[in-house]
């Protein structure tokens, strides 16, 4: 019996380096994640305070420059509208498509169209929003609500993606049982299909929300600037993003500081988002 | 034998429902069918709005005088929008060139060589780097990458001035930091889809390399890669979508200055920048607008060619791995699997 | 599982409105005046100058408490008056007097007026460790130096002005705005008035043709960072953003041949003896006056005779009388040199006498609004 031909020491050596480089590589890419948590915790943790999240931007040109309550609550605010737009109307969407349109022209061309709206920069939303409803004052100038619409464009592709994936994977077979057993299509769609897709819609519309809770650009040309807390969303608002946008070009240190706390709290959110989304993701029934 | 069906109500056969029952059916079908045109009429409308905007200054300029020429003089409405294409490729240029072979061998290492206890927290790890919103991105590449970069960059530019491109002064905010914060950017997205394909490529042809006494790292050369180019080429195309339309993180960090700088480390333009500085003074000159809104334009274009061709090239480079693998293999039955492109 | 979503909801309504209930509205901190003019409730909405940004935003956040709500977006004067004709703010807030071509846009829609509202000196900061305040810059070396033609700290033309001082070998890293800016217009016009290649080059104007190289930086704001941020670095910004960063900065030459530094003192010497023309549109570059600042900028708020009519509510329009109002008695007394005063030249008393006299003519639908 012949041994096994031994691997030369080149190719042995050759294997161990590129192995090495991969995982070099690996950390490589986490670095800057550790790197932006860490300055974001070094620099942001120590804004956090009572007072940074009770009160207010206060406009002071000298001494405290005030919080961030306004800009937390306008985010809420503007994302939780822009949720209520753009995730039944995603899934509306995704259901044609899964359950009506399946492979039409019509419910292709809508994919292709769905898809290019994942493409299309954010800025350009804001862009037309500011050109349909701000300057036609269509409801007041500058307003959160249009700031919620421009988000909702945003994020009404990424629900409609993930929900057609999501709706695909509902066996047939339950759709058919349930046909069977003499139910209507509108019940099967109700009773069936969703309650078992529930949580892959969820943590689909809330990946959408994360998303849209960090976007900038789309609120510039809509939103104007706010400093004081207004619940009026046909006011102009104050959200976390443009709040941490316009400080960060400010020459105060306070102010800088201001904007590390505030992104710390915006990254806070969003994580906690993402880690509420795996979790529904986990528990998922379908595969 | 007939079978004898019961009737109800003269005419309809017992088990079929009423009209009036199939109405929330009608309902429902025809209510998504509306919100769906809704969704289609919306983006068609987006789209002729955005060329009817853009017509005043491609007529005055000419499509290639706008696309092509570089003076960009809003105080005298001239509008050549050169540089900030320069500087859209350039930044996604070098976000492609640093950030694919990293997010690919990221992927390569999780996939084939982690340790199975570290694969899933450093997978979630990449991913963390997706929800990092790109405002934070731009704060941290002001006050974090840019200082601490700069004396590196410098020395680079000193050490390498006969290189075209390189050496001058460096000043801190420029084309190669923006391309930087770009690559971190797509890194998640490149990796993850890789992975994706990766996780595609059946065992059999990985075992048949090791079987023939290959290493592991021949064993991705020979097995893995080949078996999932197209599909990683369409992630990387994916992330360059991402990278060109990318506004608030380049916006902090680019500089600003509407002119091809002689060096990656001088000051640049992007067109996603451009709007954002220039939109508020722009909006309310029909010709300032109109050029902005032209580089929306070109830039939407530019972003809906890289994910058209992204897709479609994804697509059917899969179909003839297929084909060629069954080809090989002497017919072996592959399960139709559909490439599932994540969001 | 939509049980425990729902819940997740109501917790979060419920620590929101927590937030929201808790915690006192902004209190101002650096003025103690008390206004006590009247103010009605009501929120304006305003945009422009950044030079005059915290003057609108010291006074809005003293105005808050009594129920007026003023938002003032500091995005340039440029696009401070784009917003206006657009009419998608109230009033806006702009360094140069109006153009002509401004008020042909502006007549569409109402007669404009404006109201001079403070002076700021514009100053000429620099990042340069061992160098103190008071460089002396002729308006010729500060064009060669911003068109590019001057490259290092220890240039000739730059010693030649300043021999006691230890210039270092650093390369100028120029800042200037990348946004239309009133800042940029009351600078070039100063120094294109010195140096005619710079006037050639560079032009005049809210947002000039600046030569590649340089670093741009929207707002005062973002220029005084940029500056802050680079070791070498010039840039010219206003006086209240050199101070609160604690920049050095230079002292200009002047028509009589002395080289000045801004403080408020020499700012408010620019006020002195200006030519004001009937529309209140004056220009306070280059005073000929032997003690002033050159470059000394004016800054307006702009609105309209009768801003209903323009589109605006008819409770914005009395908001932004109200908020003029304020500014013109209460306001002005929180400009000045003092330690809790904000670094601005106020308004002479003629000017405010003036500005009075045009407020009083300003209509609601006809109605009027004092």
């Amino acid at each position: 019996m012949t041994e096994l031909p031994r691997i030369s020491a080149g190719r042995r050596r050759k294997d161990r380096i590129m192995r090495g480089l991969l995982a070099a590589a690996t950390g490589v890419a986490l670095v800057p994640l550790v790197l932006v948590i860490y300055y974001l915790i070094y620099k942001g943790a120590g804004q956090w305070s009572g007072q940074f999240f009770t009160s207010d931007p206060n406009g002071n040109f000298l001494g405290y420059p005030g919080g961030i309550r306004s800009a937390i609550l306008g985010t809420i605010e503007i994302v939780a509208l822009a949720t209520l737009i753009s995730v039944p109307l995603g899934i509306a969407v995704a259901l044609y498509l899964v359950e009506y349109g399946k492979k039409s022209l019509f419910a292709n061309v809508v994919r292709y169209f769905v898809d290019v709206m994942t493409g299309v920069p954010s800025i350009v939303f804001g862009l037309f929003i500011y050109i349909v409803l701000v300057v036609a004052h269509v409801g007041g100038n500058f307003t959160a609500w249009k700031g919620s619409v421009a988000i909702s464009l945003l994020m009404l592709p990424i629900v409609a993606r993930s929900a057609e994936v999501v709706l695909n994977l509902v066996p047939g077979s339950l759709r058919e049982a349930a046909l069977a057993l003499g139910a209507p299509r509108w019940r099967v769609v109700t009773r069936v299909v969703l309650p078992t897709a529930a949580s892959g819609l969820v943590t689909g519309s809330l990946l959408a929300i994360a998303r849209g809770a960090g976007e900038t650009a789309p609120l510039l040309f809509t939103l104007g600037t706010a400093n004081g807390l207004t619940f009026n969303l046909s006011q102009q608002m104050n959200t976390l993003p443009t709040q941490i946008f316009s400080d960060i070009t400010s020459p105060r240190n306070a102010i800088v500081a201001r904007a590390w706390g505030a992104a710390l709290t915006l990254v806070v959110l969003v994580l906690i988002l993402n880690l509420i989304a795996r979790a529904a993701q986990r528990r998922s029934r379908l595969a | 034998m007939e079978a004898h069906t019961p009737v109800i109500g003269g005419d309809r056969p017992a088990l079929e429902r009423s009209p009036l029952a199939r109405l929330p059916d009608r309902l429902l079908k025809w209510g998504l069918f509306g919100v769906s045109a809704a969704v289609l009429i919306l983006i068609v409308y987006f789209f002729i709005r955005l060329i009817g905007q853009s017509t005043l200054a491609f007529n005055r300029f000419g499509l290639f005088g706008f696309a092509f020429h570089n003076r960009w003089i809003p105080s005298r409405l001239i509008f050549g929008a050169a540089a900030m294409l320069f500087g859209t490729a350039v930044t996604s240029a070098i976000a492609l060139i640093i950030g694919v072979p990293i997010a690919v061998a990221t992927a390569l290492y999780l996939t084939q060589l982690c340790p199975r206890r570290l694969r899933g927290p450093l997978t979630i790890l990449v991913d963390l780097l997706a929800a990092v919103p790109s405002v934070v991105y731009g704060l941290w590449g002001v006050f974090v990458l840019i200082p601490k970069l700069k004396p590196a960059e410098q020395w680079f530019a000193n050490t390498f001035s006969f290189i075209p491109w390189v050496g001058g002064h460096v000043a801190g905010p420029s084309v190669f930091i923006a391309g930087l914060i770009l690559a971190i950017m797509i890194l998640p997205i490149v990796s993850a889809i890789s992975r994706e394909v990766i996780s595609t490529v059946p065992a059999e042809h990985k075992e048949a390399a090791l079987a023939l006494g290959a290493t592991r790292w021949e064993m991705i050369k020979i097995a893995v890669l080949p078996y999932s180019r197209p599909g990683i080429t369409g992630g990387a195309m994916l992330g360059l979508g991402r990278a060109l339309g990318e506004t608030i993180a380049v916006v902090l960090v680019i500089g600003d200055d509407p002119a091809i700088p002689h060096s990656i480390f001088g000051q640049g333009y992007s067109l996603a920048a451009v709007i954002a500085n220039e939109f508020g003074e722009g909006s309310n000159i029909p010709l300032y607008r109109s050029a902005l809104l032209a580089c929306g334009l070109v830039l939407f274009v530019l972003t809906l060619f890289v994910n058209g061709f992204a897709r479609g090239y994804v697509l059917r480079g899969e179909r003839k791995m297929f084909d060629g693998a069954r080809h090989r293999l002497g017919g072996v039955d592959e399960p139709e699997i559909e490439p599932a492109m994540g969001a | 599982m939509f049980r425990s979503r729902i819940s997740a909801l109501l917790a979060t309504a419920a620590v929101a409105a927590g937030l929201a209930a808790c915690g006192s509205s902004s209190s101002t901190t650096s003025s103690s005046t008390k206004s006590n003019t009247k103010v009605t409730s009501a929120t304006i909405n305003g945009a422009g100058s950044t030079l005059a940004a915290p003057i609108y935003t010291q006074w809005g956040s003293n105005l808050k408490s009594q129920g007026l709500t003023v938002n003032y977006s500091a995005v340039g004067s440029g696009t401070g008056i784009a917003d206006l004709e657009s009419g998608t703010v109230d009033f806006a807030g702009s360094d140069p007097p109006l153009a002509a071509a401004d008020i042909t846009t502006l007549d569409k829609k109402g007669s404009p007026v404006q109201f001079p509202m403070a002076f700021g000196a514009i100053t000429v900061s620099y990042n340069l460790p061992g160098v103190k305040t008071g460089l002396k810059l002729s308006g010729k070396v500060i064009g060669d130096i911003f068109d590019g033609a001057v490259t290092k700290w220890n240039s000739p033309e730059i010693t030649g002005l300043n021999p006691g001082v230890n210039l270092p070998a650093t390369t100028i890293t120029v800042v200037h705005r990348s946004d239309s800016s009133g800042t940029t217009a009351g600078f070039t016009a100063l120094v294109a008035a010195y140096n005619p290649t710079f006037a050639k080059k560079v032009d005049t104007g809210k947002l000039v043709q600046w030569p590649s190289g340089e670093v741009g930086a929207a707002k005062n704001a973002g220029v005084a960072a940029a500056i802050k941020q680079t070791a070498g670095a010039v840039g010219y910004v206003e006086q209240a953003y050199a101070l609160q960063n604690g920049f050095t900065y230079a002292a200009v030459e002047n028509t009589a041949g002395k080289f000045i530094l801004p403080t408020i003192q020499n700012t408010s010497a620019a006020a002195v003896g200006l030519k004001v023309p009937a529309n209140l549109g004056l220009v306070a570059i280059n005073s000929p006056n032997p003690a002033a600042y050159p470059i000394v900028s004016q800054t307006f708020i702009d609105t309209y005779k009768d801003p209903c009519k323009a589109g605006s509510s008819s409770s914005a329009a009395k908001g932004v009388h109200d908020f003029l109002n304020y500014a013109l008695t209460t306001g002005e007394s929180e400009l000045g040199p003092g330690s809790n005063q904000l670094p601005y030249a106020p308004l002479p008393a003629n000017l405010i006498a003036k500005d009075k006299a045009q407020l009083a003519t300003l209509t609601c639908n006809g109605a009027p609004l004092s």
